[in-house]
């Protein structure tokens, strides 16, 4: 397929059937939870969202949006070119965190228990042939 | 999570805790508190924390609790707060201690400009957890327009006074103290002392109280202290961790040994003469003994440190041993943390005791005597957790009070 542009409508359906067909239940340990994505100083400089939402396990909701994100119980903000870096497999998601390039807001007792299933995910989003 | 249980003779009412403690902030014109203290983190969460850890005590509602994140979950496991009010932080954007409590505090305050009550001071006791100078610079600039203000004698005055659950966690941990004690005595006797040194005597406790469900030797004076010989006797100690001196024939030894229940402390010293004791040293032996049983029977609510002290020097002088005391006869002692200074933060100087506190009923600490003759190099110690009542006190270690020569 020919490469989609990063965050936007095209890409987020590419990502909902990509998640929904690689990400089973199973996989996904069957977990109740969401994560908002807010991406800073997108191109155009506005700032996005993009919400998941797992309900046991499987893919309910992946919504992008621009301004306010919606409530969620983990929220991950970054700018625009860290996010596409991590996409691109230039950056490492823990790596980014680390270094303070990501701020993440929420119980980070619960996000260890989730770091391998957001792995998983940044994998399955990584795999989308994009234009950033 | 741990459930509380009202049932249980270790009941401490938690909840009601946190809500006297909202009463007071609320008098005291704080909006959310921010208690960093060792003593303050068991006493709200009823839990133990020993990496660096926080609490935050909003007007209303829950508190919160922050510890680094590699003890997080064994926190959230044991605390009575549930799951999601315990936060590990990690050196992680948005997830290190100062941005993650700034921003729920700010969460909480909802834009308002609050005042917040931290905990500020200085302590001889090491792991006190008074807010650093750094922490408090990060703080007041991650909090800009907020007023910090050191309010840790909220939780002082609603620590002092020890409730049914807490004194009965103290009982059993001055029983197993007390099977620690047992242990020694069985080792040493019939020269069973020859070949033990200061560090295997402090071992055999400790393996003693373990059995007996002891969950530390909390002390941080290095555990158990074990002291023989001339190192009993130094002047004007009161700190002897073990060394590997080892027990010699002659010589006195002294056993102060630790333990903790559900946070509550055991701290009792038993000391021996180890055999042959000359009639100079059992001279020595009546005195102290006989200080500490007058001691014990002086102590009830309405006297204060200074009295006590006075009339204990008084009879020290005259039975001619006043220069071998050390003149301080108590430290304080509440839940894992709480070890230092005697009643509030109000005496002649700062962050010590005040001589002249007044003791009140169901108040705990330490009775505490030194008594230390370094030119014979000999020396006993008497500590013993008790509980002040109208008419007197209750001693909570029921090892026998004497010096044992062990042949």
């Amino acid at each position: 397929m020919s490469p989609l542009q990063y965050l936007t409508e095209e890409w987020r359906a590419e990502a909902e059937t990509r998640l929904q067909a690689e990400l089973t239940p199973e996989r996904m340990n069957h977990i109740t939870s969401s994560m908002s994505n807010v991406y800073l100083d997108c191109p155009g400089g506005e700032t996005k969202h993009l919400l998941f939402r797992f309900q046991d396990g499987a893919l309910a909701e992946l919504a992008l949006g621009t301004g306010e994100p919606p409530e969620a119980e983990f929220l991950i903000t970054g700018s625009y070119d860290v996010f596409a870096q991590i996409s691109r497999a230039e950056l490492g998601a823990q790596k980014a965190l680390m270094t303070g390039k990501l701020k993440l807001k929420g119980n980070m007792i619960k996000a260890l228990k989730l770091a391998a299933i957001a792995d998983r995910l940044n994998k399955v989003l990584a795999g989308i042939p994009a234009v950033y | 999570m741990k459930p509380l249980d009202p049932a249980s003779p270790y009941f401490v009412d938690s909840p009601g805790r946190v809500r006297a403690l909202q009463a007071e902030m609320a008098r005291a014109g704080i909006d959310l508190y921010l208690g960093s203290r060792l003593r303050t983190l068991s006493w709200v969460l009823d839990a133990f924390c020993p990496w660096r850890s926080f609490v935050v005590v909003p007007a209303e509602g829950p508190p919160a609790a922050f510890t680094f994140v590699i003890d997080a979950a064994r926190l959230a496991d044991e605390t009575w707060l549930p799951e999601d009010r315990v936060f590990g932080f990690a050196p992680m954007g948005g997830q290190d201690q100062i941005e993650l409590i700034s921003d729920h505090i700010k969460d909480l305050l909802k834009g308002r400009r609050g005042r917040i009550g931290i905990e500020s001071g200085m302590s001889n006791y090491l792991p006190e957890g008074n807010l650093t100078h750094y922490e408090f610079e990060r703080f007041r600039d991650a909090l800009a327009g907020h007023e910090l203000a050191n309010a840790h004698d909220l939780v002082d005055r609603l620590s002092l006074v020890k409730d049914a659950g807490t004194i009965a966690r103290f009982r059993e941990a001055s029983r197993i103290v007390d099977v620690g004690h047992g242990a020694v005595c069985e080792a040493l006797q019939d020269g069973g002392w020859k070949g033990l040194t200061e560090t295997g005597i402090a071992g055999l406790a400790a393996l003693a109280m373990r059995r007996a469900g002891s969950e530390w030797e909390w002390s941080f004076t290095g555990g158990n202290e074990i002291a023989s010989g001339y190192r009993t006797g130094l002047t004007g100690g009161a700190c002897t961790p073990a060394s590997r001196r080892e027990i010699r024939s002659g010589e006195p030894l002294m056993v102060d040994i630790h333990s903790m229940f559900m946070l509550g402390l055991g701290d009792h010293s038993h000391n021996y003469l180890i055999a042959p004791a000359s009639d100079r040293q059992l001279w020595h032996a009546r005195n102290f003994t006989d200080i500490v049983d007058l001691t014990l029977r002086t102590y009830r609510a309405g006297t204060s440190p200074s009295e006590l002290a006075e009339k204990m020097i008084a009879f020290a002088e005259s039975r001619g041993f006043a220069d071998y005391m050390v003149p301080g006869f108590e430290h304080g002692i509440g839940m894992m943390g709480d070890e230092w200074r005697i009643g509030m933060n109000d005496g002649p100087f700062p962050y010590w005791t005040n001589p002249d506190h007044r003791y009140r009923e169901n108040e705990l600490l330490i009775c505490a005597m030194q008594y230390a003759c370094p030119e014979e190099g000999i020396g006993f110690r008497y500590e013993n957790p008790i509980v002040i009542h109208a008419e007197g006190c209750e001693h909570l270690s029921k090892f026998p009070l004497a010096v044992d020569v062990v042949l």
